[in-house]
């Protein structure tokens, strides 16, 4: 499965989540720092939430 | 006679009112909840965010929302899974507590079907609500739809779950069981309801993404209530004809959507999420005694007697080098796994347990993060590389230390950083750089955790992912178990072992 991060791309195994992209990124630090993350609409995600392949995520 | 006159004015008004009450508007409310995963207490996401959610404040929400009827109360699924407040008894707490609450309805998420069929048939026959899932084959239990009359609104709800359930469980969960696309299930769905129903629902377990994909090719659909992608959607979303909600995750916020119906027909809608938290409103008492009596209870399983070590178990020095603990745990993982190989981060391991008897608490302690189990083909090379990266930091105690097991190495403290793994064997041969290896490791590390960089590149160097009915999969990919917690892994062994003595047999040794 493949995600992107601020429109960098992650792969990823079936079933992981929001979480899990973000430490492939390399952007949990960002979470730690209070930053939230949203989908290509403008919704905030739960870390937990499951990626759909191709779906864009963004810390902001 | 008095029975008589009470009878006859029932039905004088029912005549006169419900015809009134349809032909005129009938306001529905809908309230959704999703992902709950049992975090029944209120929690701090971060240090310095205030507490959210608590299943007894939501409880209390829901209660003042249903003042005004007629209301639906619908969950989207993955409720009995996830916190160790539901996990310890298997989901039957959350159903105790939507029993009390009175859902109407409930999906199946994937993680419904983790602990394994015969679990999930039990909870359905606990619950006072229907379980829905009209995409799963092979399991009767679940209903395809139903159909509510509210009113005089007759309104179907029909659940799909993700397809992507038959590879995100351990395949024992979903044998037998086939996940068909939402698409087709809801098209199926909706022609056998042709002229039953004036509103069509679908509870949907499948994601935000999906759920707009959805909407977009299968018209007919009023309204989809979503869930798995934990999404916080304010305002309802409007795609092509069909509403979109969702309400984020673990009772942090209840979905209340306000439909207004004429002619059987939506005529309108406005809807919001309402947050919550012990700030938010007083919590349903019955739903806060459930949530008090099952925290009891998982404190006293917490000190179930699993056990017994004989030694000492080290978690202290996982991150300098190889332990008792570590190769225990790496020993169950490549068991689990049948792999041929297992490797985790020292950083896994969080803490030590004398010798003596071995409590469900002490495991809970050593492996405290809720880690899965996932196995991966990597070639020698990247095995070597992964364990080149997990002792490239030994200036210092770090997480990256590798803990292994199928293989032993020898790594030069001296050398350069990329260079210091001198000798690698495998079942006692020495490693192939080309060969492929079954690797067992967790979640964490195929995520890129603590560096380790080199399952990530076998699956995108394998480049082979097919998307088979919703479905992916990919052939680098062996294992894959989100639905079991590492520390339940470890355990079941320590229970099926009874004693267990784990002595450090040098598989990880260093030369200066």
């Amino acid at each position: 499965m493949r995600v992107y991060v601020d429109d960098k791309p992650v792969d990823l195994v079936p079933g992981m989540s929001v979480k899990h992209a973000l430490i492939r990124a390399g952007r949990m630090a960002a979470i730690a720092a209070g930053l939230k993350v949203y989908d290509a609409w403008g919704h905030e995600l739960g870390l937990d939430g499951a990626l759909a392949d191709g779906m864009k995520i963004f810390v902001k | 006679m008095k029975k008589f006159r009470t009878a006859f004015l029932s039905l004088f008004l029912l005549l006169i009112l419900a015809p009134w009450g349809y032909a005129g508007q009938v306001d529905l409310k809908i309230l959704y909840v999703n992902d709950f995963h049992g975090f029944a207490e209120p929690y701090k996401a971060a240090a310095q965010e205030p507490p959210l959610g608590g299943i007894a404040y939501l409880a209390g929400a829901v209660d003042r929302a249903r003042v005004k009827p007629p209301c639906l109360l619908l969950a989207a699924g993955d409720m009995i899974q996830g916190n160790s407040w539901a996990n310890l008894v298997r989901g039957k707490s959350t159903i105790e507590v939507m029993n009390a609450m009175k859902f109407d309805a409930m999906v199946v998420g994937n993680h419904e079907f983790d602990f394994g069929p015969k679990v999930l048939k039990e909870r359905m026959a606990q619950a006072r609500f229907p379980m829905l899932g009209a995409n799963v084959k092979g399991f009767p239990a679940l209903k395809p739809y139903i159909i509510k009359n509210l009113q005089g609104v007759r309104i179907a709800i029909i659940g799909v779950v993700t397809p992507e359930t038959s590879v995100t469980t351990h395949p024992r969960n979903v044998a037998g069981l086939t996940f068909s696309t939402p698409e087709s299930a809801v098209k199926k769905c909706l022609a056998e309801l042709k002229g039953r129903a004036d509103i069509i629902i679908v509870l949907s377990h499948c994601g935000f993404q999906a759920d707009r994909e959805l909407a977009a090719k299968v018209p007919g659909v009023d309204v989809i209530v979503g869930g798995h992608s934990h999404t916080k959607i304010l305002q309802p979303e409007l795609v092509g004809r069909t509403i979109i909600v969702q309400a984020w995750e673990h009772a942090k916020a209840l979905g209340v959507l306000n439909l207004q119906i004429k002619d059987g027909k939506v005529a309108g809608f406005d809807g919001a999420l309402q947050e919550i938290s012990p700030a938010t409103g007083a919590a349903n008492c019955q739903v806060q005694e459930i949530v008090a009596r099952y925290q009891r209870q998982a404190g006293s399983r917490l000190q179930r007697v699993i056990g017994e070590t004989q030694v000492d178990l080290d978690g202290k020095n996982v991150r300098t080098g190889e332990t008792n603990l570590g190769d225990f745990i790496a020993d169950v993982m490549r068991q689990t796994a049948g792999a041929e190989v297992a490797l985790i981060n020292g950083g896994t391991i969080r803490t030590s347990i004398p010798q003596g008897k071995i409590t469900v608490k002490d495991i809970y302690a050593v492996l405290p993060f809720d880690n899965y189990l996932v196995a991966i083909s990597l070639t020698g090379a990247q095995l070597k590389a992964a364990l080149e990266h997990g002792v490239s930091r030994l200036e210092e105690p770090s997480g990256s230390f590798p803990q292994v097991s199928g293989l032993a190495f020898i790594f030069s403290r001296s050398a350069p950083a990329g260079a210091r793994v001198k000798e690698v064997t495998v079942g006692g041969r020495p490693l192939d750089l080309q060969k492929e290896y079954v690797v067992a490791t967790n979640d964490y590390l195929v995520a890129g955790g603590d560096g380790y960089t080199a399952f990530g590149e076998a699956l995108k160097s394998a480049g082979d992912y097919a998307n088979l009915g919703g479905t992916l999969t990919s052939s680098k990919l062996a294992y894959n178990d989100p639905g079991a917690w590492l520390r339940d892994l470890v355990i079941n062994a320590i229970q099926a072992r009874k004693t267990i003595a784990p002595q450090v047999d040098g598989r990880i040794k260093a030369v200066d």
